[in-house]
């Protein structure tokens, strides 16, 4: 139940003309057979009348069930449907110099269930991706261990494998947006953040091999691309469940991944997963290399800054509706979205259609894994009234999602990373959706 | 008794498949999987440097010797003053600017460390060409961002001994993260007053800067759609002050080419357009046509070689096939025709 306020604001919302920005006129053209189809659908109308939308419709046998379609092998290894090429990593150029040290994001609005297939997982280079051949690739272990010791890939895969369904996201995920809303798909607010399928060897049973001395507190992990990228991580997420990992979803690591061979720090920042994994130092102290102290630490509106902020926090965001995935119809919709938390396991998550004035409780669906994407549901009716969509995810540890005016609050607007606050989508009454911020 | 014949007997089975079959859990557990790792083969990838010094390698230098080896490595991108081009990193000013509204983070404002300095221009510097330097030109270049900072002199000699005691202006301003730092409680109804909720839409022009830097209005879909898009800007605002007339770039026809250079455009797209395209490392731009001029000059067989093996002049700096070393010889040397057959 809405209060008259709120109701106002609504109406107000309802009342303003919106205007598409590029990307929605984009996304509406890529969708515009459907969205016609729809409206003809529901307002009875006839628009759609050429003969070729129809042609392979009831009661006409379709042009495919008339044919041969192309035999086996024929893509020996298999590509997604000539008709789903819109389901692609997308990049948002102005972040970065150049393509090469960069990022890009998965696209959460066509993704099903919680596991990110391989060639959608989010891209984060910082020298390019490396072509290594997995005969000459090692992994090296040594500093303060009673053994130092090299192993081949072949050596890796020779221990006992585990496999565990973890996500991953950049922490700085969202972090174009602490100042206000200004990306406009939910791909660029929220998908630098993947989940697969991971299988490798705990660093752990590494480490025992090699012997770790009692001083040792702190590993450093580098990579072998041309950035040598390198993270200082301390010896008790090792010891918990830090992975060395060789597949992912079933296959081989991607080159984009870290072929042959990367780090896995489940619920960590990603940065922490050093990709091309070829050395683990053990030490007594940490690096404080580039990448835990230019960059990857939080500024604070003292102008102190946070470090070794490794945790992601509790967060969640709705997948439908969502900017690219505008409401079609009147009636019957399944709010779904993702919800995931660094320090354990998805508890529950809420969802707002009035701006967070009320909530209430959604449905989790398939799997609830700790440190993975939970998917959540609710279901409702929509009969063209403005919405101001919310969800809000709370963990096993109690920690619940917070607003984005308690992270301001605390952390100012200068962190860049690590914001996890409630987002809000607002639905027009003609179904179109856009990123707004209430504060 | 049944019972106890029952127990027996699978002991019995376990005993005689764990001596036949498979090992006890002890010895399963001994893996001895991997070779040791010599001093040798340590010392050649244990590249890493800690803030109190450890790693650092026998030598020094300084920021005398360093201005010119910064000049030919670093300042195409980082700029002569370290005040960064384009979207690469700034390095020098910005002190006192932490908690202003745009802080500018660079080496000398924010940077808690020296050490990190010398860890990562020898581990990933330059861009093109990561691990190409030698320890001197690494001390030299570190001595010289850090005078460019104030923080030493020019004459001072950085060295293994005493860049441990270099006191950075940020060292003390970073702590522990001390999170989670905020408490929403799972409120159901009347959780927020309507009558003071303020909608906010997007906004243009406020991304963070350091990792995000503030872009253009309209964001282009590729990186080299989007140096393009600026570059056109740029000619505008120019335009604007000069009156000069803006002079569409002119492609040039691939059909004109020769096969092999035609050949080398996908090459030079993937591998050679990082710096060819905006001039980084000095590298002359394909759309540059003075720049190339002058090199053509001297014949496209000693480009060619230049491009093969490395080059350092007075403009630049090319390392052997751009540091790609997987490229073929012939995959390079089409490349090059591109770039030179793109200028006719």
């Amino acid at each position: 139940m809405t209060t008259p306020s709120t109701q106002e604001l609504l109406q107000t919302m309802q009342g303003a003309s919106e205007h598409l920005s590029v990307n929605d006129r984009r996304e509406f053209l890529r969708r515009g057979m459907s969205y016609v189809a729809g409206a003809a659908a529901v307002g009875g109308t006839t628009i759609a009348s050429a003969a070729s939308l129809t042609s392979n419709l009831p009661p006409n046998e379709p042009q495919w069930g008339r044919q041969l379609g192309t035999g086996v092998v024929e893509n020996p290894y298999g590509m997604p449907s000539r008709h789903e090429a819109q389901v692609v990593r997308r990049t948002v150029p102005w972040l970065t110099a150049e393509s090469i040290s960069s990022i890009s994001m998965s696209p959460l609005q066509d993704l099903k269930g919680i596991i990110t297939p391989n060639g959608l997982v989010f891209e984060r280079y910082h020298a390019g991706v490396p072509d290594i051949n997995p005969d000459e690739h090692r992994l090296m272990i040594h500093g303060l261990v009673d053994n130092p010791l090299i192993f081949t890939m072949e050596d890796l895969m020779r221990f006992p494998s585990v496999s565990q369904i973890k996500f991953i996201e950049c922490p700085a995920n969202g972090g174009m947006e602490w100042r206000g809303p200004q990306m406009e798909a939910l791909q660029f607010t929220h998908g630098m953040l993947s989940c697969c399928e991971w299988t490798g060897v705990p660093l752990k049973v590494l480490l025992d091999a090699a012997g770790v001395q009692t001083e040792g507190k702190w590993v450093l992990a580098e990579g072998a691309d041309g950035a040598h990228m390198s993270r200082s991580i301390p010896i008790e997420k090792v010891l918990d469940d830090t992975l060395v990992v060789y597949a992912q979803n079933g296959e081989m690591l991607r080159p984009e991944q870290g072929y042959p061979l990367r780090l896995l720090n489940p619920g960590w920042e990603g940065n922490t997963s050093i990709k091309w994994l070829r050395r683990i130092e053990v030490g007594d102290q940490p690096w404080h290399h580039r990448e835990e102290t230019s960059k990857y630490t939080d500024l604070m509106a003292d102008g102190r800054a946070r470090r070794f902020t490794f945790v992601q926090e509790c967060n969640s965001v709705i997948t439908s509706p969502c900017p690219e995935n505008p409401i079609l119809r009147k009636g019957f919709i399944e709010v779904e979205g993702l919800a995931w938390t660094g320090r354990g396991t998805i508890k529950g998550v809420d969802v707002s259609f009035d701006g967070g004035v009320s909530w209430r409780p959604a449905k989790l669906k398939g799997l609830v894994l700790d440190k993975a994407l939970t998917r959540f549901s609710f279901t409702t009716q929509w009969q063209g009234e403005p919405w101001l969509i919310q969800s809000r995810a709370y963990d096993d540890t109690g920690y619940v999602q917070p607003t984005l005016a308690q992270l301001r609050e605390q952390r100012g607007v200068n962190t860049i990373y690590h914001k996890n606050s409630i987002h809000t989508w607002q639905v027009a009454p003609t179904g179109e959706v856009k990123n707004v911020q209430i504060t | 008794m049944f019972k106890s014949r029952k127990l027996t007997f699978s002991a019995t089975l376990v005993a005689s498949v764990a001596a036949g079959v498979i090992s006890s859990a002890a010895y399963a557990q001994d893996y001895n999987i991997g070779a040791p790792a010599s001093a040798q083969e340590i010392a050649g990838w244990d590249i890493d440097i800690r803030p109190d010094g450890m790693g650092l390698p026998v030598g020094s230098g300084n920021a005398l010797d360093g201005e010119e080896t910064y000049e030919v490595f670093c300042a195409s991108c980082h700029g002569v003053f370290g005040e960064g081009e384009g979207r690469w990193p700034v390095l020098t000013g910005g002190e006192g600017t932490l908690s202003d509204d745009r802080p500018v983070k660079t080496v000398g404002s924010y940077w808690p460390y020296a050490s990190t300095l010398f860890d990562y221009i020898r581990r990933a510097m330059p861009f093109t060409a990561p691990l190409s330097l030698d320890d001197q030109q690494v001390y030299d270049i570190t001595a010289y961002v850090l005078y460019m900072n104030d923080i030493i002199e020019d004459d001072f000699e950085l060295s293994h001994e005493n860049l441990a005691q270099i006191k950075m202006p940020n060292e003390d301003g970073f702590y522990i993260d001390d999170r989670p730092d905020v408490s929403n409680p799972r409120c159901m109804v009347d959780c927020a007053d309507p009558e003071t909720m303020m909608l906010q839409s997007s906004l243009a022009g406020v991304t963070p800067i350091g990792h995000f830097v503030e872009g253009a209005d309209a964001p282009a879909a590729s990186h080299s759609d989007q140096h393009d898009l600026e570059a056109s800007k740029e000619a505008e605002r120019k335009a604007s002050i000069t009156g000069v007339e803006i002079v569409a770039p002119v492609a040039k026809e691939t059909s004109a080419m020769s096969a092999a250079a035609i050949a080398g455009e996908a090459t030079y797209q993937a591998a050679c357009g990082v710096c060819h395209t905006n001039g980084l490392a000095g590298a002359p731009k394909v759309s540059d046509a003075n720049a190339w001029s002058e090199r053509l000059k001297q014949g496209t067989d000693l480009l060619i070689t230049h491009a093969l093996e490395g080059y350092s002049g007075s403009a630049g700096y090319m390392p052997a096939k751009g540091g790609r070393a997987d490229l073929s010889d012939e995959a390079v040397t089409n490349a090059v025709l591109f770039m030179v057959e793109s200028q006719q």
